[in-house]
């Protein structure tokens, strides 16, 4: 349980590469490029759970599942749903060069909000060392991008894979939310959105078979 | 106080929710055999498990609450309150839908479509259930999102373009919300974890975080409760979070809307309730923030029901307006307050149920649902319309009916506390329902006659299996009226669990 067996440059360096796919998942046209940004993410997930798993070993089971429904199943299922179509994504609500800038904004402020603020996000004593600041900063940042992406973009397949993004930052949250509780990990096993990814996509091809198009601009029939 | 409570171990609480999953994946196993088993399946599951709602409730009224796997599972008055109204609410829409899904709307649908219908709805009774029973906090969010997935393919049933796109916006926008309750839940834990005031005790169960909540820092708290709000919140179909609700309640098939108006909803106010109330003796000043919040939803859902001209979005948005009664009566932390929030969410349960069946029971017999479409329907069905005014009337508040006994406790509830604009905002809400629904009902039932075709002439009667639920919710909501006493037992014990700021 000593803080000290943590690998801090290491953690540090897969966090911030984190933001990087983040990213590309949110900036990239080509939703198949997209989901390989989404993929590479959820490696760097993996291999952050392993090495938090210093601390609290209870931490390598919940590597060992989130690198099935992370890395093998939802790509698969993302995948699976632009085989055969266009994989170009639909033009979204704001131009490349507005968004690269937003993006840019909303990880500055959201970085430094949650590093300036980490007495309030994490009560435990633990999670006010250094490297578990960083990881929760990174956290809110992927959060906030993913949260970003399902607002603004038109693709329904986009906005999926925005909010892969979004439980991506909220997993990550909860090893520095609560790094040494021998639950955590259970937490992370329970909460898992491989299922809500899955019946999304499924209505998701529902919504393409019979309106043509993933465009969300298309599900225009019910207002008020 | 829970702490003085006695708990008695027993298997009731694991199988009231164990049952309906069970059923669920029998139904959907049972590949070779026709609806009608389907259909037998599920209504005996929900009987039995309002049974033994029934009798969980018998017992806590003892003053115990009963445990299932080291407290994991804990049913007290309120989580036995709120599975007595989801399993018998649960009970009525199943024998209700056995006819409406027969026919009507979904003529032609082969057995293989209404297995997924049935084994979906029996998974997602059994998740409600087991939100209610539930006593880990983390268990709380996971049963919350486990209804959402269960009930996404049901919103989506008829597959249609407005069914899709009810969908889609439901399992996202309900996702995304849910996720600020994870973050709440687990700073909950976490902060109550940090204390180092358990003494033995575990920070997972509600019950043992109620002790040390007044130990957790003041920020983690106001961060904790602005997630838990906004992620039940939205559930809960609460504004500013309500969009999703009244595109799927209105899409989805009668007897889910039933099931997402009539309790869906109230079990996210249930799993807020239960974790925000809490807090109230530490922090007080949360309570006139849930009261604004509350006001705020009910006016605002009552104005935008002001417009609706298709029925089952009239009451979609109706029930978000009354949702706003019952977070603001809860929100309110005071015995009454909380008495009266629970009555009004046991009533709204009653009355928004029947009034969805009436309207599905128009659209069984003429295929419209559009108030313009209708008209002159009274002396052709005289049972729907009978039993829609009923429910419109107790929706409105009009005594001596169900609705006017929860509400009058509500404003005496704010009049009580002081705070005079809440009961003004209350009794103007009430007065625009009663505009809202009178004028929706004398256009359908009395208006002019505006059908077209065959339905026109001779609309289809009512199966009795699609009545009989309509009559006995109406029967209900008279009794209730008549002897608003009747419920008191169950209601104040659950009320006081709720009720930390005393009486």
């Amino acid at each position: 349980m000593s803080p000290n067996a943590l690998h801090s440059g290491l953690i540090e360096t897969l966090s911030l590469t984190m933001v990087i796919t983040s990213v590309a998942a949110v900036e990239t046209r080509r939703l198949r490029l997209s989901i390989f940004a989404y993929l590479c993410q959820a490696l760097l997930i993996v291999g952050l759970l392993l090495s938090f798993a210093a601390v609290n070993k209870a931490l390598y089971w919940w590597a060992a599942t989130a690198f099935v429904t992370k890395a093998v199943l939802t790509p698969w299922f993302l995948f699976r749903a632009i085989r055969g179509v266009d994989d170009r994504e639909l033009k979204p609500v704001i131009g490349f060069g507005p968004s690269t800038v937003i993006a840019a904004l909303l990880m500055l402020s959201f970085f430094r909000l949650t590093h300036g603020q980490m007495a309030i996000l994490s009560p435990t004593e633990l999670g006010q060392l250094g490297v578990f600041r960083t990881n929760l900063a990174v956290a809110s940042t992927v959060f906030a991008l993913g949260l970003f992406a399902v607002l603004t973009r038109r693709d329904a397949i986009k906005t999926v894979i925005g909010l892969c993004l979004l439980e991506n930052g909220v997993h990550l949250s909860l090893v520095s939310l609560a790094p040494a509780l021998p639950e955590t990990a259970l937490f992370g096993v329970a909460t898992e959105v491989v299922v809500t990814v899955f019946l999304l996509l499924y209505v998701i091809v529902g919504v393409r078979n019979v309106f043509g198009s993933t465009d969300t601009f298309e599900l225009r029939e019910l207002r008020w | 106080m829970s702490g003085e409570m006695l708990n008695e171990v027993s298997v009731l609480p694991a199988a009231v929710f164990l049952l309906p999953v069970f059923a669920g994946v029998i139904v959907f196993s049972a590949t070779r055999l026709g609806r009608t088993f389907q259909q037998w399946i599920s209504v005996l599951t929900a009987a039995l498990v309002t049974g033994l709602g029934g009798w969980m409730a018998y017992r806590t009224l003892s003053g115990v609450a009963l445990i299932t796997w080291g407290r994991e599972l804990r049913v007290d008055a309120l989580s036995a309150l709120m599975v007595v109204i989801i399993s018998g609410i649960g009970l009525l829409a199943s024998v209700y839908s056995t006819r409406y899904l027969g026919e009507g709307k979904t003529e032609g649908v082969s057995a293989s479509r209404t297995r997924v219908f049935y084994g979906l709805l029996m998974w997602f009774l059994g998740t409600m259930l087991w939100g209610c029973v539930t006593n880990n906090v983390i268990m709380l969010y996971v049963a919350i999102e486990a209804t959402t997935l269960t009930s996404g393919l049901l919103v989506a049933f008829y597959w249609d373009r407005r069914a899709l796109e009810a969908g889609y916006k439901y399992l996202m926008l309900l996702t995304i919300g849910i996720t600020f309750a994870l973050f709440g839940c687990v700073l909950l834990y976490a902060g109550a974890a940090s204390t180092h005031k358990l003494a033995g005790a575990s920070a997972l169960l509600i019950s043992d975080i109620r002790g040390v909540v007044q130990f957790i820092p003041r920020g983690t708290a106001a961060i904790t409760i602005a997630f838990l709000v906004i992620g039940f919140g939205t559930k809960a179909g609460i504004a500013p979070f309500h969009p999703w609700l009244p595109d799927a309640h209105a899409e989805a098939p009668t007897p889910v809307s039933v099931l997402l108006s009539g309790v869906m909803i109230k079990m996210a106010v249930y799993a807020l309730a239960r974790t925000v109330s809490i807090f109230y003796p530490a922090w007080p000043q949360i309570t006139i923030f849930l009261v604004a919040l509350g006001t705020l939803t009910m006016l605002l859902g009552i104005i935008l029901a002001l417009t609706q001209n298709d029925l089952k979005r009239l009451l979609a948005y109706s029930s978000v307006s009354q949702m706003g009664y019952v977070v603001a009566g809860i929100g309110l932390g005071t015995y009454l307050g909380c008495y009266g929030g629970l009555f009004h969410l046991l009533n709204h349960a009653l009355y928004k149920s029947l009034l969805f069946m009436c309207v599905g029971a128009v659209m069984y017999a003429t295929g419209a649902r559009r108030i313009s479409e209708l008209g002159g329907l009274a002396s052709r069905m005289p049972i729907t319309s009978g039993c829609f005014f009923l429910g419109a009337l107790a929706l409105s508040g009009f005594p001596p009916l169900n609705g006017f006994w929860s509400k009058l406790t509500l404003y005496l509830a704010f009049a009580h506390a002081g705070l005079w604009w809440a009961a003004v905002i209350a009794i103007l809400t009430s007065v625009l329902t009663t505009v809202v629904m009178v004028r929706a009902g004398y256009r359908v039932f009395w208006g002019k006659c505006v059908l077209e075709g065959a339905a026109a002439a001779n609309p289809k009667g009512i199966p009795a299996r699609m009545s009989v639920p309509m009559v006995v919710l109406a029967a209900t909501c008279v009794l209730l009226g008549v002897f608003p006493q009747a419920p008191w037992p169950l209601l104040d014990r659950a009320a006081t669990v709720l009720a930390t700021l005393g009486r």
